[in-house]
């Protein structure tokens, strides 16, 4: 009765693969149905919604509703005073016809209204409890003066619509010396954002590497895996498995986020958010494969959860300091050295797509960064794999790193 | 379901070295296809290094292992059924679940995975678990699971560490049965223990391991009846010092009337049995067969003699 086998896969890597598949899969499936993960993954996207549309209200004050009431005369203002607002995103003009200014200094008294405009056309009256918006109130008296000016070309004789239509298209020709400028501050936020978040998830998803290594070590199970799969394999299962968590965990935060961003309008330019959330993504997954292997690597040199911080503080150490260069690099975006570093693998993964967000990096450069990470990778990966290899079945004091590299005691 | 037909596991002159510690030296064994192998030996012999070399856990620095005449394969190793002896499972980690993840670890497909592991479950009483975190289940029923990932995905061989140390004389008992099953059904099996008397019990041959060589080895019976010849002699009625006149007999020890004797190579044990008569009538001539333990304990010094001199 022996059970059948898989002679298609015996043959070439198909079986390799497939170990490597089931290793993976087991680690996304363990910490997906985790706690940690269910209740982290909703409480981390509420947070963030909440933090944004926070931001929008409070700080933002990203759109600023206000109510006009007419009466009188003054009411032909309401239209052109519609028409000159609607250009300016960050106002909703609502406006309404009063009958009387009794009832309309009563509504702007109860508050219904901002402000009631009575009165003449050309010298209205506006009401308001203790202060107006200025936009509204410079953009009001500007109306004014245009009415007061056609009806005094009209009161002379003259052909004030063809007054009126060489006036509008008299303009101002606007040369942008730094386009970005305008935009630069926002792109600085969302650079330092991107930045932050990054560093967060290479360090936490890094740790969850370290953290599995050692679980295997410490119950002693590596040992029965160890006599069936190949350590490159268990390896490479663990980074895959937890990357794909991860990934997956940072996609749903960064869908919220977008979402978020895009509703309330905290960012004016939605292709920033855009860029930033794509190449973030990107450079999480080879960022997280190279810091995921150093991490897999320190791990297998201790055998109990207590020595893990021995081995990973220094790559975290290495993690945080890359972005706190990033503040030096943001401020000084042209420098050399700023380019250098945002290439360099151990630092590219979070400097470039800070610097992407920013706007900072020129495409030349993040093709550099992407091929000298790879290459990183699969430097990191020889050198992972070996001393993942020559300390993993090794139990009891921590294993030097020279005994782990030369596999011998 | 008899599938081994060859010569199975030889390990031949395997050398381990730590630095300066030699763990294994120049150990060379046998198991045959459905036989039990029991490997005996104090704390750090070299017992799990050996079985870790076999398992490919763990590199040698000289000589080879061999599955049929040939070197063992990795699609050969990956089917050996292990049990280290510090057990290993994901606590965390539900037994079904946890079991046939394992099972496909080592080639099994899904489906065959999952009707091997409730067949052993159902086995070890333990089906009602299946959807149970390994933590939650009893050290008894930990070890019943461990055996069982030994076990679900058809082994080709098992490879056993200490597998009866902890556990109750009624799990000692299903643990031999499924052994002896396992043999019978033409898996080698090679298991190490410290307890001589279930070595004695369960294993058709059996290795003496010291310091990394093995010092003897071979069937219970070749071991127990490798030494010189002793007879128990009880003659009542002799006088104390009847024996000293045989040429090539020693007297070991006195019980009462009875004398054991050892036999130099070459004495003969009739003329023992003339010279007991004369003396008067005889109750007791037998030939005593000493115990694996005197056996191994004999083992031991002679080695240690040699490796003084």
């Amino acid at each position: 009765m022996r059970p059948p086998r898989r002679p298609d896969l015996a043959a070439l890597g198909g079986e390799a693969l497939h170990t490597t598949y089931l290793i993976a899969r087991r680690e996304f499936m363990t910490r997906v149905r985790s706690r940690f993960f269910v209740i982290g993954t909703a409480v981390f996207m509420i947070l963030l919604a909440g933090y944004i549309v926070l931001q929008a209200l409070v700080i933002g004050r990203a759109v600023t509703t206000v109510k006009v009431g007419f009466t009188g005369d003054a009411q032909v203002l309401a239209q052109p005073l519609v028409n000159a607002m609607g250009q300016d995103k960050m106002f909703k003009l609502v406006t309404s016809t009063v009958p009387d200014v009794t009832s309309g200094r009563g509504q702007v008294q109860a508050g219904t209204l901002d402000a009631l405009v009575s009165g003449s056309a050309t010298a209205p009256d506006v009401i308001v409890k203790d202060d107006v918006d200025p936009t509204v109130a410079a953009t009001l008296d500007g109306l004014v003066k245009e009415v007061a000016l056609s009806r005094a070309l009209a009161a002379s004789g003259a052909d004030a619509a063809a007054i009126e239509n060489q006036v509008a298209a008299a303009t101002i020709h606007l040369n942008l010396l730094d386009p970005n400028a305008a935009q630069r501050t926002q792109r600085q936020v969302v650079g330092i954002f991107v930045a932050a978040l990054l560093y967060v998830a290479l360090v936490i998803y890094g740790q969850f590497v370290a953290a599995g290594v050692v679980e295997e070590k410490a119950n002693r199970i590596i040992e029965i895996l160890l006599s069936t799969v190949r350590p490159r394999q268990l390896l490479l299962g663990k980074v895959i498995g937890i990357g794909l968590m991860g990934l997956l965990q940072m996609v749903l935060l960064g869908t919220v986020g977008l979402i978020a961003v895009t509703r309330t309008q905290v960012i004016s330019v939605p292709s920033v958010g855009f860029d930033a959330v794509a190449s973030g993504l990107l450079w999480f997954v080879l960022g997280f494969v190279f810091y995921a292997l150093i991490y897999a690597a320190g791990g297998s040199l201790v055998s109990r959860q207590e020595d893990l911080a021995a081995v990973t503080t220094p790559i975290t150490f290495l993690i945080v300091g890359t972005y706190l260069a990033f503040f030096w690099v943001v401020a000084n975006p042209d420098n050399p050295v700023s380019v250098l570093l945002s290439v360099l693998p151990p630092f590219a993964p979070i400097l470039m797509p800070a610097r992407v967000a920013t706007g900072d990096a020129q495409s030349w450069q993040v093709v550099v960064a992407v091929v000298l990470t790879l290459g990183g990778i699969a430097a990191m990966n020889t050198l992972a794999a070996r001393i993942y290899t020559n300390s993993v079945l090794r139990v009891g004091s921590r294993v030097k790193f020279v005994q782990a590299w030369r596999g011998v005691d | 379901m008899l599938a081994v037909g060859g010569t199975g596991l030889e390990v031949r002159q395997i050398t381990k070295r730590y630095g300066a510690l030699v763990a294994v030296r120049d150990l060379s064994l046998q198991v045959h296809p459905g036989e039990v192998f029991g490997f005996v030996g104090s704390n750090g012999a070299g017992k799990t290094t050996t079985m870790r070399i076999v398992l490919g856990t763990l590199a040698s620095d000289g000589g080879e292992v061999l599955w049929d005449g040939a070197p063992i394969a990795f699609d050969v190793r990956r089917r050996i059924g292990y049990m280290p002896e510090e057990r290993g499972l994901y606590p965390k980690m539900r037994v079904g679940e946890q079991l046939v993840y394992l099972a496909q670890l080592h080639g099994a497909t899904a489906t065959a995975a999952s009707a091997a592991v409730e067949r052993w479950l159902t086995r070890f009483d333990l089906k009602a678990r299946i959807g149970d975190e390994v933590q939650k289940l009893s050290h008894g029923n930990q070890q019943r699971v461990q055996l069982a990932a030994a076990l679900v995905f058809d082994p080709m061989m098992l490879v056993l560490d200490e597998p009866f140390a902890g556990l109750d004389p009624e799990a000692v008992d299903a643990m031999s049965e499924v052994l002896h099953e396992c043999a019978t059904a033409g898996i080698p099996v090679l298991f190490s223990s410290h307890q001589l008397d279930l070595v004695e019990r369960i294993c058709d041959r059996v290795g003496i391991i010291q310091r990394g060589h093995l010092v003897a080895a071979g069937t219970i019976d070749e071991l127990r009846g490798h030494g010189p010849v002793q007879l128990w002699v009880d003659a009542p009625q002799a006088p104390h010092s009847w024996t000293s006149g045989l040429r090539g007999v020693q007297t070991i020890r006195r019980d009462g009337t009875r004398v054991l004797v050892q036999l130099d190579g070459g004495a003969d044990d009739q003329a023992v049995l003339r010279a007991a008569i004369a003396t008067g009538p005889v109750r007791e001539f037998r030939r005593r067969v000493p115990s694996l333990l005197e056996v191994f304990r004999e083992a031991m010094s002679e080695n240690a003699t040699a490796a003084a001199s």
